[in-house]
């Protein structure tokens, strides 16, 4: 526990080192933060209409000016946040414990199920990410649910390429050939000796995948398929901004600079968590 | 060569056969009548009766799947129940706007990511090759969607220097509609492709051949332009294949944000109106053309290098 403890204050003190690295450790902080505090930052309640107050500029009283329906924007792009993180995290956290576990099994198993994994991931990889989510979302209906498990599926495949290459890797390493003449059982040899050594990458991966999540999810609500409003969603703020292009700016301003500072922030971190954990993997890509 | 572009090709075609298996399960698997799904509100007896007989609703799945496979290798992708039309000729009328917008993304990408890649590399660790790194990253990170919308914002409704809706007529007409849509969705390809060429080129910098050329005291400028980039370009294009479902995932964004024609416009209207055989036959041919570009792809590196076939 100790041990763990220092090693990551040793990631999050190389990190910090990097200046992209604290960029976005700073951003990626600040997102985190407002999402779990996000009840007691909004000055507003962000379904509250007010039609006195429609379609308003930045002023001291909204500083992101008021949408069609006189709906504080900050309020909604502080909230906006939390509907971001809340599919981006299980949806990442899914993939990859699914991907890790079939990677797994890919690189230590039999032939013949690896091919079969294999052929799995490359047909799902076969789907333009988009074009996949829409017909998903046209047979099953719009919801927050369908994003996250249309975001699962897709990124699966990448997970468990990444997972089977490390096992494969490890398979003959000596320790692993030194844990099986003693007669330990897969289970073990999985679990307890292969899995540490796996995860690491993995986690550089999750992080990179964050904001490609949050662009989906933000895409398809954008097109009125992905959660429902009035939830406060960065995508669905820049559909009301879109719909109202020529009468304010704020609203597109609104919802689309968060999304943009997610990514950044979310890429720097997993750009500079990469370096950090594995400087091997720079070369590889 | 020809070995490898049979296997290659094989796989692509196996790869397919699944992922449509797959997408012909998805919609017998959603719980309720395929029927009432497809045709929605607008269900009278007389569609129903049609389609359940056009889709051999009435027989074993694995006859349904037969018939469907049957139909698909002669390009028939099914009639559109409400225009009477066949769905493959009206995906085709689509297609070639998409592919125009993809093509035009790619080409101002590459280009762009392919010069400062090969001169960050050429400059390594100087302050340029960090600030282009840096804006590389952020290239990367942009969402096309937020650009679409951000450029439409900007260059199209406040600065009107770009129109903001339609494909346009006349070849100057549909090149000055096409610049803002290529534009959002190229963006973070010119960041991807800078990287990567930048370590391509870092790494093809210190091989013999150019180490070679140098000695010979052929100039610098000689060196980098011919005797490395032209190597180290390599990847970028077995990424422009894999990039094929990238652009377009992205060009459906841009294809709504500014209003123009294309395949992406076709689902989403498709999937409002509730017309499942379009997004299908949508979804089909996209797939198919992904999975065809990254085969070609694939192809196109082997031939320029032959390692790549033995490593297959």
């Amino acid at each position: 526990m100790n041990k763990s403890r220092s090693e990551l204050g040793q990631i999050i003190r190389g990190i910090a080192r990097d200046p992209l690295g604290l960029m976005g450790l700073i951003i990626v902080g600040t997102i985190v933060f407002c999402a779990i505090f996000a009840a007691w930052i909004v000055p507003y309640d962000p379904v509250a209409m007010n039609i006195q107050a429609r379609l308003e500029g930045p002023s001291l009283a909204h500083p992101l000016g008021t949408d069609q329906l006189g709906r504080d924007t900050f309020s909604r792009v502080i909230m906006g946040g939390q509907v971001a993180l809340k599919v981006a995290l299980p949806a990442v956290f899914g993939a990859m414990a699914i991907g890790l576990t079939l990677g797994m099994i890919a690189g230590y198993g039999p032939k013949w199920l690896d091919n079969l994994l294999m052929l799995l991931f490359d047909t799902i990889r076969s789907f333009p990410t988009v074009m996949f989510a829409l017909a998903v979302v046209a047979l099953v209906g719009p919801s927050l649910q369908t994003v996250v498990f249309v975001v699962m599926a897709t990124s699966i495949p990448t997970y468990g390429r990444v997972a089977r290459t490390q096992t494969l890797t490890l398979r003959n390493s000596e320790f692993i050939l030194a844990e099986r003449s003693m007669g330990a059982s897969m289970a073990r040899i999985l679990g307890v000796h292969m899995l540490p050594n796996i995860v690491g990458v993995l986690a550089v991966l999750a992080a990179m995948d964050i904001p490609t999540v949050i662009a989906l999810e933000a895409g398809l609500s954008f097109l009125g398929l992905g959660v429902k409003p009035p939830t406060p969603s960065w995508g669905a703020l820049l559909k009301d901004g879109y719909a109202l292009i020529r009468q304010t700016p704020w609203l597109v301003v609104g919802g689309g600079l968060p999304i943009i500072l997610a990514t950044l922030g979310f890429t720097f971190l997993g750009e500079s968590l990469r370096d950090v954990v594995d400087p091997k993997l720079r070369k590889q890509r | 060569m020809l070995n490898f572009a049979i296997r290659r090709f094989g796989l692509a075609l196996l790869i397919l056969f699944v992922a449509v298996t797959v997408m012909f399960l998805m919609i017998r698997a959603v719980p309720g009548d395929p029927v009432q799904i497809m045709l929605g509100p607008r269900a009278t007896p007389e569609l129903q009766a049609r389609l359940t007989a056009e889709l051999a609703l009435d027989q074993p799945i694995w006859r349904q799947l037969v018939i469907f496979y049957t139909n698909l290798v002669q390009g028939d992708l099914g009639i559109d129940v409400f225009s009477g039309r066949s769905v493959t000729e009206i995906v085709f009328q689509q297609l070639p706007h998409t592919l125009w917008l993809i093509l035009a993304a790619i080409t101002w990408s590459a280009a762009l990511g392919i010069g400062i890649g090969a001169y960050a590399a050429a400059h390594p660790n100087t302050l340029i090759d960090r600030i282009t790194a840096a804006i590389s990253v952020s290239f990367v990170a942009a969402p096309a969607f937020v650009v679409a919308l951000l450029s439409l914002l900007i260059f199209a409704v406040h600065l009107q220097w770009f129109p903001a809706i339609g494909a346009g007529e006349g070849f100057w007409g549909r090149l000055n509609h096409l610049v803002l849509p290529a534009f959002a969705i190229g963006l973070s390809w010119v960041g991807y492709i800078a990287r990567l060429v930048r370590a391509s080129m870092l790494e093809v910098m210190g091989e013999n051949h150019v180490r070679t050329a140098r000695a010979f005291g052929i100039n610098e400028r000689r060196v980098v332009l011919v005797y490395a980039l032209r190597i180290a370009i390599l990847p970028v294009v077995t990424v422009i294949g894999v990039g094929m479902g990238f652009l377009l995932s992205s060009a459906v964004f841009a294809e709504i944000v500014f209003a123009r024609p294309g395949l992406g416009k076709l689902v989403i209207d498709s999937i409002t109106t509730r017309n499942y055989p379009i997004v299908m036959g949508s979804v089909l041919i996209s797939t198919a053309l992904f999975v065809i570009s990254t085969a070609l792809a694939d192809l196109i590196n082997a031939w320029l290098d032959p390692r790549a076939r033995a490593a297959k």
